[in-house]
């Protein structure tokens, strides 16, 4: 039994992987919550709802287990690990909303979240989806939200920084894994922010009561101790602040500006019909492979434009790029489309997301998850090469390192992209030309096609892995 | 002092399955923001009926879908 690094903060239970699926483990602590939890109509609700991951009970006495075991539980596999610093805007909204829905159905059964974790989400087949089964505990009458700070700083602090103070804070959140601090957060906002009531109560107050309360020691920690615990909160209390954060966060909105990529199919130095014929190769070339792609990376994949067409040869496409404006772009449009197979993410190549929590092991890095079997790069060779000085073989290297077939366009010199990063710059590039790249690339992969995109000055190539 | 203060952790711990730390402050806002927040719901929700009164539509409330979603799931 291999129990995942990141599953051991909640003693219900416990996630493992056995022989390539995965499992969750009921712990008999948390066994009469969960058999309420399955038949009072909660989880049927949820599910039919789609807004929790369905799972079956595995009578398979052959699955490892330990001795606290009640059951073990067999979700539905997710195809892909995301994380909420990867998130667009809306991706963390939506998310954050699907979580007030949990608790507020929740609530209607006799039961309430007891955490509110951006990473009990994870995008399924297109949409948000809660995945942590163990969760919901019975609502003890009086009990406030146990999980109402880490709601505020899991999701309303990043959704009120992105939309009020600089969408590039919503990365804060790989540097805190347990969510934004609220005296931080609160730090951060324009002071205007105090003038609004859910901003003045969820976060401003917020942070004010918990470093007022955090230091306190002896008598005047038994005071305040005594004051939580005369706190009561009703039910209809609960459903109350659950409305109250659902309104706020649905109100914060950011409208992306243009940016570099926004708007980079408006004006690249693409013709129409080039830009057509570039769409044909990439199908084409997709078509040729002839194993099946399960996963689709899309690096540079802008607002997703080509992994669009890699959707119609793969069971996911994961899109990624380092502009929010672009990956904001890219989840409306899915989410719109109603696409179950393409997942828009940010992602710096210059710097991804790296392995982090205890042991570096609790939420891993971007190249720990990116193996897929088919990579499409295209029009990002002279971001790489030249804006991050990446000798072509770091590129092919890690490249060959995730997977087994690449779709990667090369841009010259003469180009007016590559034209315009080279004009402030001196050219010390003199290996960035065609037959370099393809001898470099050729190390590390056989050449199965190579075609110029017509009406453009780039070249196209599917490369296999040696 | 020191048993006073253990009696006090035991009582406020209210649920022994509870693993997250609330926060003293989270709880303690929290009994003061919901009243406002159920005073602000009750006030919508007759607010709404009053307007349905004059015939415009009430406003459905983010956390309510009114029908589980059909599985037309595409996948």
């Amino acid at each position: 039994m291999s129990t995942l690094p990141s599953s051991f903060r909640d003693p219900s239970g416990f996630v493992f992987q056995y022989e390539n699926r995965i499992y969750r483990q009921v712990n008999n602590v948390y066994a009469q919550s969960y058999e309420k939890f399955m038949i009072c109509g909660l989880y049927e609700e949820l599910t039919a709802r789609k807004i929790l991951i369905e799972h079956t009970e595995i009578s398979d006495g052959a699955l490892p287990r330990t001795d606290e075991c009640h059951k073990i539980l067999e979700p539905d596999q997710l195809r892909y690990i995301s994380y909420p610093y990867e998130w667009s805007f809306s991706q963390l909204k939506d998310a954050a909303l699907l979580t007030l829905r949990a608790q507020a159905i929740a609530l209607k059964h006799g039961f309430t979240l007891k955490d509110a974790s951006a990473y009990n989400i994870q995008f399924h087949h297109g949409r948000p989806v809660f995945i942590d089964t163990l969760s919901f505990e019975p609502y003890e009458e009086g009990k406030p939200w146990t999980a109402y700070r880490q709601f505020c700083q899991h999701f309303a602090a990043p959704l009120a920084l992105m939309a009020r103070t600089d969408i590039e804070l919503g990365k804060m959140l790989s540097s805190h894994i347990d969510g934004i601090p609220l005296p931080l957060a609160s730090r951060l906002l324009p002071a205007r922010t105090w003038l609004s009531y859910p901003f003045l109560a969820h976060i401003h107050l917020h942070a004010k009561m918990q470093a007022g309360y955090a230091d306190l020691a002896g008598e005047n920690q038994s005071s305040s101790q005594d004051k939580a615990s005369s706190s009561k909160v009703s039910a209809k209390g609960l459903r109350a602040i659950a409305e109250s954060l659902a309104s706020f966060v649905n109100k914060l909105d950011w409208t992306p500006p243009k940016t570099e990529w926004g708007d980079y199919y408006d004006h690249t130095n693409y013709n129409d019909e080039a830009s057509q014929k570039k769409r044909e190769l990439v199908d084409e070339f997709l078509s040729r492979i002839d194993s099946p792609l399960n996963i689709v990376q899309d690096l540079g994949a802008n607002t997703g434009e080509f992994s669009r067409i890699a959707t119609k040869h793969a069971d996911l496409v994961v899109s990624q790029d380092i502009d929010p404006v672009a990956v904001e772009k890219n989840y409306r449009k899915s989410r719109e489309d109603k696409d179950s197979k393409l997942l828009p993410l940010r992602q710096d190549l210059f710097s991804p997301s790296p392995a982090i929590g205890w042991a570096n092991e609790e939420r891993e890095s971007f190249r720990e998850r990116a193996g897929c079997d088919a990579m499409l790069a295209l029009a990002l060779i002279h971001h790489l090469a030249i804006s991050n000085n990446l000798p072509l073989a770091h590129i092919a290297n890690l490249f060959a390192a995730l997977s087994k077939w690449l779709i990667i366009e090369f841009v010259p010199k003469s180009d007016s992209q590559v034209i315009r990063l080279l004009e402030t710059r001196e050219d010390i590039f003199d290996h960035y030309n065609i037959e370099d790249f393809e001898r470099v690339f050729g190390e590390y992969f056989d050449l199965r096609e190579k075609q110029t995109v017509h009406g453009s000055e780039r070249t196209l190539f599917l490369f296999q892995r040696k | 002092m020191r048993f006073t203060l253990l009696t006090l952790m035991l009582t406020l711990s209210l649920d022994a399955a509870a693993y997250l730390d609330p926060g003293t402050g989270s709880l303690i806002l929290q009994g003061l923001i919901a009243g406002i927040a159920v005073a602000g719901f009750t006030i919508k929700t007759y607010w709404y009926k009053l307007r349905s009164m004059f015939g415009k539509a009430p406003e459905n409330s983010l956390l309510d879908d009114d029908e589980p979603e059909s599985s037309d799931q595409t996948q």
